[in-house]
């Protein structure tokens, strides 16, 4: 079986550096990580690796070269191979974009069974690409999963919950799945594959080796969205209040609040 | 300070404190306080690959030395010693068997020690037999195809959790030391029972137990190496593994010291912080400057060791009683800088500086080792 899962590389937003006057965010390596929903896709797809023998995990980013530092995690983890598409001229690709060049991508390298995302990325959230990279493909695919199943080689089995509901789907490979963020977490590394990985390159792809690439539908401009502008978020309203006193008028203040605020 | 370490010792030093800073943090004070055995760390280990560091290559380890095992050893400390020694008491088991074993019992346990399936345990003081391990008293008989063991060993780390027990009897009490042989004893075998659980001032996380051998009935084929060479077994682990007891000191003195530092950052008197106050500075600097100087013993001392070095008693012991002396001053004075916080269960250096204790006890207590140091400083001149 042959799985391909997306994993994006953001800026981790605990270390995010912003420069307000040229309204960028840095995106050196140092800033990056694996965006969270696709490590537990990426988690669901080694679960399957566990129990079947044959499983092949092949790994797709879109990012600049920085990406690389990011992308060798993935093998320490137990991937066997990836890959990153990595090209100047789809700098500013909104999500209609990048699902269009990852779909360009997974045709030229091959046969997948299966297609695995993460829900959203943590820098974007819009939750749109992979279902829009199963239309490319014109595969079947199923959105928020929260848990995956392999059935048989032609069938999985694919939960969402909503709520209180649980729906079960059953879908025919070749299909795409995106995977709601926290249902998998990723598990740690193994010794052998770190050193796996210290000699690890990923393989590097650009748009030139597409066939029939329609470069008007990628970049900033091809892009159909585009961002209107980046505002800081201030705390500065944020108001702290310290209630000094004995233990029972602190309990009262305490009390107090949750009533004003419930 | 940069140790020059390998990218491959990089790695497992990383992949150890990351387990350590993940996992074993967030246990530690709980398996401390309810004397719970690690197993669910062990098992972290095991997947990671952690558990066959120093495993040869050829019997499923990662082919590293007594270097790779005392950096698993020195991070997991810096959490949870108890932890930490639950890891190492199985390297004391299993060196004897990568020291003397046969080719069979090399094929049959290591592979499954590398890949943690198995705990081991290393077994020779009894009641009467500590310092002077000479004095041993549980004997072991031949009858046919099996040695028939009989006596009792006490505090064994590991007890009662291992899979396989390296086990010292006497073969021929007339020989003295010369008639002390090794077994490989595996948990179940008929007469082998698991004695009390001792109840101890540190490494609660570990379990120490005595171990009782009612005519227990071991294969001859379990014998190490030869008859009579038991006490050279023993000594040559030692010489092995007490590196490992230094690492675990140097793990919990890192550890104490970067509570201390944090906290004294924190902690404001007299309009201040504690970092400020110049006593309290020089109290960091030494934490510092003994902690480096024990880590770099360590190392250096592992790297000649597994250069293939043939004597090293002398550096294995010097390492061991520097850095557990260390560990102990460090802890002390961390609590010292914590003050009333330092001496309660809510932060970790009070059970840090209970841990330390036992570095400056076993594999052999400070005073045996400065009398290998000396016995050997004195044959060299
Ligand atoms: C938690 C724990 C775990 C242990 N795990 C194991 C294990 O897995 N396997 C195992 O075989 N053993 C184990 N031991 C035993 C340990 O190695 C011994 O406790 C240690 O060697 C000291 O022996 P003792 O306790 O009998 O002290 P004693 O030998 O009675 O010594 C008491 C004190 O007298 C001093 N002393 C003794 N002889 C001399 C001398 N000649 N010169 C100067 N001072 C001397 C010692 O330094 C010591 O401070 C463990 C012990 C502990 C506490």
């Amino acid at each position: 079986m042959k799985i391909l899962v997306c994993i994006k590389q953001v800026v981790d937003p605990e270390k995010v550096e912003y420069n307000a006057q040229t309204k960028t965010i840095k995106r050196n390596a140092q800033y990056l990580m694996n965006n969270p929903a696709d490590l537990s896709a990426l988690e669901f797809a080694l679960r399957i690796k566990d129990v079947y023998k044959d499983v092949h995990i092949t790994t797709l980013s879109m990012g600049p070269a920085e990406c690389e530092s990011k992308i060798k995690e993935l093998i320490e983890v137990g991937c066997d191979s990836c890959v990153l598409l990595s090209d100047k001229r789809l700098a500013g690709s909104d999500a209609y974009s990048t699902a269009y060049a990852l779909a360009k991508a997974i045709e030229k390298l091959g046969n997948f069974d299966l297609i695995l995302c993460g829900e959203s990325s943590l820098d974007g959230e819009t939750s749109i690409v992979p279902p829009q990279i199963a239309e490319y493909l014109n595969i079947p695919h199923i959105a928020f999963a929260s848990n995956i199943k392999v059935l048989n080689i032609e069938r999985i089995e694919v939960e969402r919950k909503l709520k209180n509901l649980l729906f079960r789907f059953e879908v025919k490979l070749p299909a795409l799945i995106s995977v709601k963020k926290d249902s998998a977490f990723l598990r740690l590394p193994k010794l052998s594959f770190m050193i796996k990985a210290l000699s690890y390159t990923p393989q590097i792809l650009s748009v030139d080796d597409f066939e029939n690439f329609d470069f008007d539908r990628v970049g900033a401009e091809g892009s159909k969205t585009s961002v209107d502008s980046f505002v800081e978020q201030s705390f500065e309203d944020v108001k702290c209040e310290i209630y000094d006193g004995i233990e029972d008028a602190q309990i009262e203040c305490i009390a107090d609040l949750v009533t004003r605020f419930l | 300070m940069e140790y020059f370490l390998s990218e491959e010792q990089k790695i497992i030093k990383k992949l150890a404190k990351r387990i350590s800073d993940e996992y074993v943090s967030k246990v530690a004070i709980k398996y401390d306080k309810e004397g719970i055995f690690p197993k669910d760390i062990l098992d972290l280990l095991a997947y990671t690959e952690l558990t066959g560091v120093y495993i040869p290559k050829e019997y499923g380890g990662f082919g590293g030395g007594v270097m790779e095992m005392c950096l698993v050893v020195e991070e997991l400390s810096r959490n949870c010693a108890g932890v930490a020694v639950s890891y190492a008491a199985t390297a004391l088991g299993a060196y004897p068997i990568i020291l003397y074993g046969k080719e069979e019992q090399k094929k049959k346990y290591l592979p499954k020690i590398a890949k943690g399936e198995l705990i081991a345990a290393f077994a020779l003081t009894e009641a009467d037999a500590g310092s002077d391990v000479s004095s041993i008293k549980t004997t072991a008989e031949k009858k046919g195809d099996y040695y028939i063991l009989n006596g009792s060993k006490h505090w064994i780390t590991n007890g009662g959790e291992a899979d396989v027990y390296v086990v010292f009897a006497v073969t021929d009490k007339s020989k003295g030391p010369r008639g002390i042989s090794a077994f490989i004893v595996e948990k179940g075998y008929e007469g082998f029972y698991c004695g009390k659980k001792e109840d101890k001032m540190g490494i609660r996380a570990s379990s120490t137990t005595e171990l009782i051998f009612e005519d227990c009935k071991v294969p001859k084929e379990n014998l190490l190496g030869r008859e009579g060479t038991g006490f050279i077994v023993a000594m040559k682990t030692f010489d092995r593994t007490r590196p490992g007891v230094a690492a675990m000191a140097v793990g919990i003195a890192q550890g104490a010291y970067e509570h201390a530092v944090r906290y004294a950052k924190e902690r404001v008197q007299f309009g201040q912080p504690l970092s400020s106050f110049q006593a309290i500075q020089h109290m960091l600097a030494d934490m510092y400057i003994n902690i480096e100087a024990a880590r770099a013993m360590l190392y250096s001392t592992c790297r000649m060791i597994d250069s293939g070095a043939k004597d090293f008693s002398k550096e294995s012991s010097a390492c061991k009683v520097f850095a557990s002396d260390v560990a102990m001053k460090v802890t002390t004075d961390a609590v010292q800088i914590m003050g009333g916080n330092g001496y309660v269960k809510d932060y970790p250096v009070e059970k840090m500086m209970r841990d330390a204790k036992v570095t400056q006890i076993f594999e052999g207590a400070n005073q045996i080792q400065r009398n290998i140091i000396a016995s050997e400083i004195i044959k060299e001149y």
